[in-house]
């Protein structure tokens, strides 16, 4: 690997929005170069042969909620470039162990699809079934809204106006015609305030924690209503999520960017208050003559790349005080099959057999309730339950012909609530746990199913991809770290105290997620700063 | 919405096709690669198959043309502005020896000598002079015999005496055509533990020793003993750097689409159709990287091909055996006991620990035909991050073990690959290399995990029975004969289909061979500026 001395700009981590920055940037006439640490691009837009050859499994990444709205993916065309969706049919579903009704919500392909939802809930309750599908009918119509939230820095308080993020937030209540103290409720006290069926919410919670709208959070109503745009947006890439990965990695060199993999940066150089570069682990220095982005954690950016001793003691104690986790802390199981699961609520709708994301392990609301308490007060829960996927009912790539392959996300305690001997045993047992609970869901799903199977911990998230502590958003989605709050006020416009150095990682507003919006927000206010064209003005598109 | 319409495609991303695929962009062709899996590369193949942060290569491990081949400097794939970096061993490989004694080969040949010398003066000279003749007729070999479409055997041999290069060598002969590696080793070489270093040395390159005929590669072979080197990142790097070359060469790569249809139209390969049903077409060609079952049995429409030629496809052969790994993230570096005599063999790459002579050798070669396992694995060891520490967390590293192994077994099938078997065996390899350390046992490993011969083949199927070098390495199907005396030239029965795949000459291995070779006869068949020729 030989280095030019120096490119325009340096963007460090070749994660989702690492990539985004660096494709827009050389896009704008920028000479970006980007440093990975691992030996691939794409961080946790990750495919893993993790079970058996031939057996596909989205460790980290899976749904892909965003394409609709994704700037780099229209602007830089990436379905050409190899990353090609399916939008599966039945998007997400429960099933239960004593073979009640599966609740089965659908995509938003299809009008009639509304009706198939409305079908499903109904068996339980008419009442939630109508509330439901009204909300999401609404939600539908503000699509456009979320994503000029999610796709452009956050709102920031004025002086005249200091409450300007609340009213951001406050309209989305009165748009949906909710009262606005839901917007400080728990997401379990949404639900129960607008659903009756213990089914119908234990879905709903569970997709709540994923959608970073932790149960124990008050204040967290918002998350818990926005997930509605989720249920009928999830695609899936064809052969594995990272093939996004590889589309945006190839956006980039199209423009002329540089990658570097296997190239971990350890310090930014800094002249005076100013950041000029950065060097690499062997030694290698490489200058940056306008700017250096990092993607990588904020601590490390911070902390470490940049240096304690140089940062001004009220950045220290903000990098220093900002909290990850303990929501959103995850495990994978992956699964490679002889069959999908056959579950026994199927017999009343046999679509939960084929729906993209299946819940299953939790019968009740209180289930889904401890187990989040449990991963949050740093136990592994007690319940093996999951949210899974079999991606080869929706692409024959994933598996070999014939066989399936099985993704599932636990929800687990902070990686440093247990020693690395602790997750171990973890890696070694809780997968015949899982199974051996699955089973009573679904009969034909006991360990003569698996050809064979992996774990994979919190702490391999933190060791592989440092997402530190296992934590998918980097950072906790609280209340005073949200919005114009995220990471910290001071930062909250991807700029930093050190001229020429920006944030563009998943602790940055929005978060974390396949969405690219970290980076493709930061890459608007570097062309605000350097005076570069303002592309995004001429799409039409809002953001 | 996706182009339907190309100049050419080609089928396979592994590192043969994209090479290809790339030196046609870059010559204004409108290029498609279609990808059954999801990575680029196929045997570069990188993964973190133990535990996150250890990388192993799970294929490809050691590239040994790097220097050698054209494709290298050609498309850009290393030096500016993002191209791979290699470690280069100075102690490339070793022996350990059963009486605690070792041998070391060193990209100094000073050393190599001194090495040698320890076992055999006259063996180290005879090796000495062997590898200095070799050197003189490298470049032309490399161009002739590698990276070029192959020529027939008998016109090499007839070229040699015509032009009288048989009375001025020592080692060249046209006699070698009848000899095996073990011949050859025989007649030139004394000492037992000298003749099993090299034979190893065969034996890792995928050439049997005892096989009639082999003796002709072999000193062309012994030339680049000391060219081993180690993708830095793992050799997954090289198939992102090459990816990253073709984008630049505007060719489109079109992952997880397997092809399950050449179109063929008034006998002629116009096109493909993907399993999700699109189609896409070649105004000029379509190549395919495949081996020679998937291409012609499988995607082309049946009765297309001649009875002959199908006849030849179908009996087409493989390799008698392949490889059994354990991959191993480990607590440390093992050192050995035989570091008491030659304290370098602690810092070789490459190590032979079981083989002690010739005759452990033709042993292997006979169980491994009859399908057995080898009750006494013999084994080759690597380990990585000894030069490249990026392969591991700090103050760990990675390691692999290999040993040669039969896909069949027992006249079974491949089945016993599946079972709790290959657990016993790796733990049997690992208990055979602890006696030869001083500081390492089963204690030291984080995590072993089998890799084994039917994981080849169902991870890459183009490794039919799990031969990485895709097809037969012997007198019969190398060069003009490779893989049929017909197809040799990269075309094939069907006007407008070509092969440039591992299938073809000279063979599997990251040679590029295939790939470039391919590229002169297209380049000749469209009359195409050959930019990358220098004159």
């Amino acid at each position: 690997m030989i280095i030019k001395k120096e490119y325009d700009a340096i963007v460090i981590g070749a994660g989702n929005m690492g990539l985004t920055l660096g494709a827009y940037l050389q896009r704008s006439g920028m000479q970006t170069a980007v440093f990975e640490r691992r030996h691939e691009e794409g961080s946790a837009i990750f495919t893993s042969e993790c079970t058996a050859p031939g057996f596909m499994h989205n460790l980290h990444a899976q749904y892909m909620e965003f394409m609709d709205w994704m700037p780099i993916y229209h602007d830089f065309n990436l379905e050409k470039l190899g990353a090609r969706c399916v939008y599966p049919h039945a998007q997400s579903g429960i099933a239960f162990s004593d073979g009640r009704p599966p609740i089965v919500i659908y995509s938003k392909e299809h009008p009639e699809n509304f009706e198939k939802t409305y079908k499903s809930i109904a068996q339980y309750s008419k009442h939630d079934a109508q509330t439901f599908v009204d909300l999401t009918k609404k939600i539908l119509l503000m699509e456009d809204l979320f994503a000029q939230m999610i796709y452009s820095p956050a709102v920031q308080p004025t002086p005249e106006n200091p409450y300007a993020d609340i009213q951001a937030r406050e309209m989305f209540t009165q748009m949906l015609e909710l009262p606005s103290f839901v917007n400080n409720m728990a997401p379990p006290d949404v639900y129960d305030y607008l659903f009756e069926t213990d089914e119908l919410k234990t879905l709903l919670n569970r997709m709540a924690v994923e959608w970073c709208a932790p149960l124990e959070r008050e204040g967290a109503g918002l998350g818990a209503l926005t997930i509605f745009n989720l249920y009928f947006n999830w695609r899936l890439m064809v052969g594995g999520t990272h093939t996004l990965a590889h589309g945006m990695e190839m956006a980039g060199v199209n423009e002329g960017m540089e990658v570097f993999e296997s190239s971990e940066v350890v310090k930014i150089l800094l002249d005076g208050k100013k950041a000029v570069g950065i060097r690499l682990k062997d030694g290698t220095e490489v200058r940056a003559r306008k700017l250096v982005a990092s993607n990588a954690d904020l601590k490390a950016t911070l902390l470490r790349m940049v240096g304690e001793e140089n940062l001004s003691p009220l950045w220290r104690k903000r990098a220093q005080d900002f909290q990850i986790g303990p929501s959103s802390i995850l495990a994978s199981t992956a699964l490679a099959l002889h069959e999908a699961p056959d579950y026994k609520s199927a017999r009343w709708n046999p679509d939960i057999n084929k729906t993209f994301y299946t819940v299953v392990g939790f019968d009740t609301n209180k289930d889904i309730l401890e187990y989040c308490m449990d991963a949050v007060y740093g136990r592994i829960p007690r319940i093996p339950g999951a949210g899974t996927w079999v991606n080869s009912l929706w692409d024959p790539t994933y598996a070999p012909p014939g066989k399936h392959s099985l993704t599932g996300w636990f929800f687990m305690p902070k990686a440093s609530t247990h020693t690395r001997e602790e997750w171990e045993e973890v890696r070694a047992t809780h997968n015949d746990k899982f199974i051996r609970h699955f089973e009573k869901w679904a009969p034909n799903m006991t360990w003569d199913n698996v050809i064979d199977h992996y774990f994979y911990t919190p702490l391999d998230q933190e060791d592989e991809m440092r997402l530190m502590e296992g934590d998918f958003m980097n950072g906790a989605m609280k209340l005073h770290q949200l919005g114009p709050n995220r990471p910290f006020p001071e930062a909250n416009q991807y700029r930093t105290e050190i001229e020429g150095l920006y944030l563009c990682g998943p602790y940055m507003h929005p978060g974390g997620g396949a969405s690219s919006a970290t980076g493709y927000n930061c890459f608007k206010i570097v062309a605000e700063d350097f005076g570069l064209d303002k592309c995004w003005e001429k799409t039409g598109r809002g953001y | 919405m996706e182009e339907q319409r190309y100049d050419a495609i080609v089928i396979g991303a592994g590192h043969n096709g994209m090479a290809l695929a790339t030196y046609l962009g870059k010559s204004g062709w409108k290029v498609l690669v279609l990808e059954r899996r999801l990575e680029e590369g196929g045997g570069l193949c990188t993964e973190h198959y133990t535990r996150p942060g250890f990388l192993h290569n799970l294929h490809s491990n050691y590239h040994t043309f790097v220097g050698l081949c054209p494709v290298y400097e050609d498309l850009g794939l290393v030096g500016e502005p993002d191209g791979v970096k290699y470690a280069y061993p100075p102690v490339q490989m070793g022996s350990i020896f059963e009486d605690g004694t070792a041998m070391t080969i060193h990209t100094d040949m000073a050393k190599t000598h001194a090495s040698m010398s320890r076992f055999s003066k006259k063996d180290a000279d005879t090796f000495q002079r062997l590898y200095k003749e070799v050197k003189g007729f490298q470049d032309l070999m490399i161009s002739t015999l590698m990276y070029a479409p192959p020529i027939d055997v008998n016109d090499i041999t007839k070229a040699l005496s015509t032009w009288k290069v048989e009375e001025k060598t020592e080692f060249f002969r046209a006699r070698l055509r009848s000899m095996s590696i073990n011949d050859f080793l025989n007649k030139h070489f004394e000492n037992e533990k000298v003749k099993t270093m090299l034979a190893f040395h065969a034996a890792v390159c995928g050439y049997y020793t005892d096989l009639v005929g082999l003796a002709i590669s072999f000193p062309f072979m012994l030339g680049k003993i000391d060219n081993w080197r180690l993708c830095i990142g793992g050799s997954h790097r090289l198939a992102h750097t090459l990816w990253r070359q073709m984008r630049r060469n505007n060719v489109t790569l079109r992952m997880a689409s397997p092809v399950e249809e050449i179109i063929v139209e008034n006998g002629r390969a116009v096109g493909v159709r993907t399993s999700d049903g699109n189609e896409f077409f070649a105004d000029k060609l379509v190549a395919s990287s495949l081996d020679l079952d998937q291409t012609f049995n499988k995607m082309l429409p049946t009765d297309i091909l001649p009875q002959n030629v199908k006849s030849d496809v179908d009996a087409y052969e493989y390799q008698d055996g392949t490889l059994f790994s354990v991959h191993m993230a480990m607590h440390k570096i093992p050192t050995y006991k035989a570091a008491a005599f030659d304290p370098d063999i602690n810092n070789a790459w490459v190590l032979n620990m079981g083989y002690e002579c010739l005759e452990d050798f033709n042993k292997d070669w006979k169980d491994i035909r009859s399908g057995k396992v080898p009750e006494d694995p013999k084994l080759n060891v690597a380990i990585n991050s000894m030069f490249d520490p990026t392969d591991a967390p700090e103050g760990k590293a990675t390691g692999v073990i290999r040993v040669i192994a039969p896909y069949d077994v027992d006249g079974k099938g491949p089945g016993i690959w599946a079972s709790n078997f290959k657990n016993a065996y790796s733990n049997r390899c690992i208990r055979k290399m602890e006696k030869y350390c001083d500081n390492f046992t089963a204690e030291d490993i984080l995590q072993a995990k089998p890799y084994t011969p039917l994981d080849i083949s169902e991870k890459l199927t183009n490794m039919k029975r799990g031969d990485w070098m895709v097809g037969r390495i012997c007198e019969d199907n190398l060069m003009g004969n490779r893989p049929t005396p017909l197809m040799s030239q990269y075309k094939t029965p069907v006007e407008g289909l070509y092969l440039c795949g591992s299938t073809t000459h000279p063979h599997g291995f990251i040679t590029f061979g295939p790939g470039y070779n391919a590229l002169q006869v297209i380049a000749d068949d469209f009359g195409l500026d050959k930019w990358w020729i220098e004159i």
